[in-house]
């Protein structure tokens, strides 16, 4: 359509778009996709604030998920609470680094590398942030793919507490952060899930086209 | 602007929105997107028999997989054993509904679903694409299919078994069980049916008569 756009035809300027449910390239001015009656949007620019209301509120509780015990472990009489960091620096003692890694991945670097990414990532659409659209949507698709491993401790908590229940003797339980914690999961998930990517691609078209000339 | 026939060769990319010519891939190649780098499509495997092998087998071992314990630990001359299911009950036990929730969705009844949707959706397009009320059932299930896979999280608790063992056998003896392994099974066949399966495809039946 526009010269300076190199040759990025977009399917909205032809009169298509596709079916956000089922992928199939329909006519714009419908309101129904044909194959699966899904409702169609060519741009869902509610989506940009949706995902940063769930991207806020899972920022809030990412506090309580990491300051608060997330295990409480009864060893012979004595009681101690373990945090997530607690948890893995035992581990590190205890010379089990291949899973204190793990699990550091997957309880810590995941959930706050998610929240940093997600939030460049709104804040370059909002804003209109001069970023790399290309470095953005790469890093956009690993938080996708990465970030259901943060299951990982919830699991792993799940099997601990159903198999360590000898009373007084040895007994796990779970503690309030594992809430919290399930909670960062599923809102960072959603928070991904619904954010409406082409919105990015078209915002930052025209300030990239005319400050680099490639 | 404002076509009406629209040309079947003319693809869009769902990241970027991008205009996409289809060209013919050879097999194990997938098309990304020049612009954003989103998979585009691929030249699908599919073969819907194979699936269909895969589909059986993998609910063949669901049923060992969360019935059988998956974890044991030997304490003191005392011995305990949990299965998948009675994980996810155990913390919900203890008042955090939301986790047991969590791990009960992701490791059991996603699967589950997940397996039997897969399952009716290939006995659909094999024997039931002329009545019309089973193709109102496929579309239904092909509509819920982005979500029960992003619900599927078997390769992170087969990973999960392994961490609580090392984790445990600091203070006690611990082994696996059969249902261990029906487990490992259980996520390696669908993991294979996964990559078999192949969403676009199985909607382009619909389109067909």
């Amino acid at each position: 359509m526009s010269n300076n756009n190199e040759t990025a035809t977009l399917g909205k300027d032809i009169g298509l778009t596709l079916c956000p449910t089922c992928h199939k390239v329909t006519c714009c001015k419908s309101e129904h996709c044909s194959r699966c009656d899904a409702p169609l949007i060519v741009r869902d620019y509610a989506s940009i604030q949706k995902s940063w209301a769930l991207l806020i509120t899972a920022a809030i509780l990412l506090f309580p998920a990491n300051i608060y015990p997330i295990t409480t472990l009864t060893n012979q009489g004595r009681v101690t609470q373990d945090t997530i960091f607690s948890g893995i620096a035992h581990l590190v003692k205890t010379d089990m680094i291949p899973i204190a890694i793990i699990l550091f991945t997957a309880s810590i670097l995941v959930p706050i590398l998610k929240i940093v990414g997600l939030s460049i990532y709104l804040s370059a659409i909002t804003f209109k942030l001069p970023i790399s659209k290309k470095k953005l949507m790469t890093g956009f698709h690993v938080i996708e793919w990465i970030g259901r491993w943060s299951m990982l401790d919830l699991f792993v908590i799940s099997l601990t507490v159903a198999v360590v229940n000898m009373g007084q003797l040895l007994d796990a339980k779970p503690a309030p952060a594992a809430t919290a914690f399930a909670l960062v999961i599923l809102l960072t998930q959603l928070a991904a899930k619904v954010i409406d990517t082409r919105l990015l691609w078209d915002r930052l078209e025209a300030k990239d086209d005319s400050s680099t000339n490639t | 602007m404002g076509m009406e026939a629209i040309d079947h060769s003319i693809s869009l990319c769902r990241s970027c929105d991008l205009v996409i010519r289809k060209r013919a891939l050879p097999t194990g190649v997938r098309a990304l997107c020049p612009r954003c780098h989103t998979p585009i499509y691929d030249t699908p495997y599919c073969s819907i028999n194979g699936m269909l092998a895969l589909c059986l087998t993998a609910i063949f071992f669901f049923a060992p997989a969360n019935l059988y314990p998956v974890l044991a630990l030997e304490f003191l001359g005392s011995l305990r054993t949990t299965t998948v299911i009675d994980g996810a009950l155990a913390v919900y036990n203890q008042g955090y509904w939301v986790v047991g929730f969590a791990v009960l969705i992701s490791a059991v009844i996603a699967p589950g679903f997940l397996l039997l949707s897969i399952l009716s959706q290939i006995l659909i397009i094999k024997y039931g694409l002329k009545s019309l009320v089973l193709k109102k059932v496929l579309k239904q299930l092909l509509k819920l299919q982005g979500l029960l896979t992003q619900l599927t999280m078997l390769e992170i608790y087969v990973i999960s078994f392994l961490v609580a063992a090392f984790n445990l056998a600091d203070f006690a003896t611990v082994s696996f069980g059969f249902g261990t392994f029906c487990f490992t099974m259980l996520f390696i066949m669908t993991l294979f049916l996964m990559r078999e399966y192949d969403l676009e495809h199985m909607w382009s039946f619909l389109d067909e008569q």
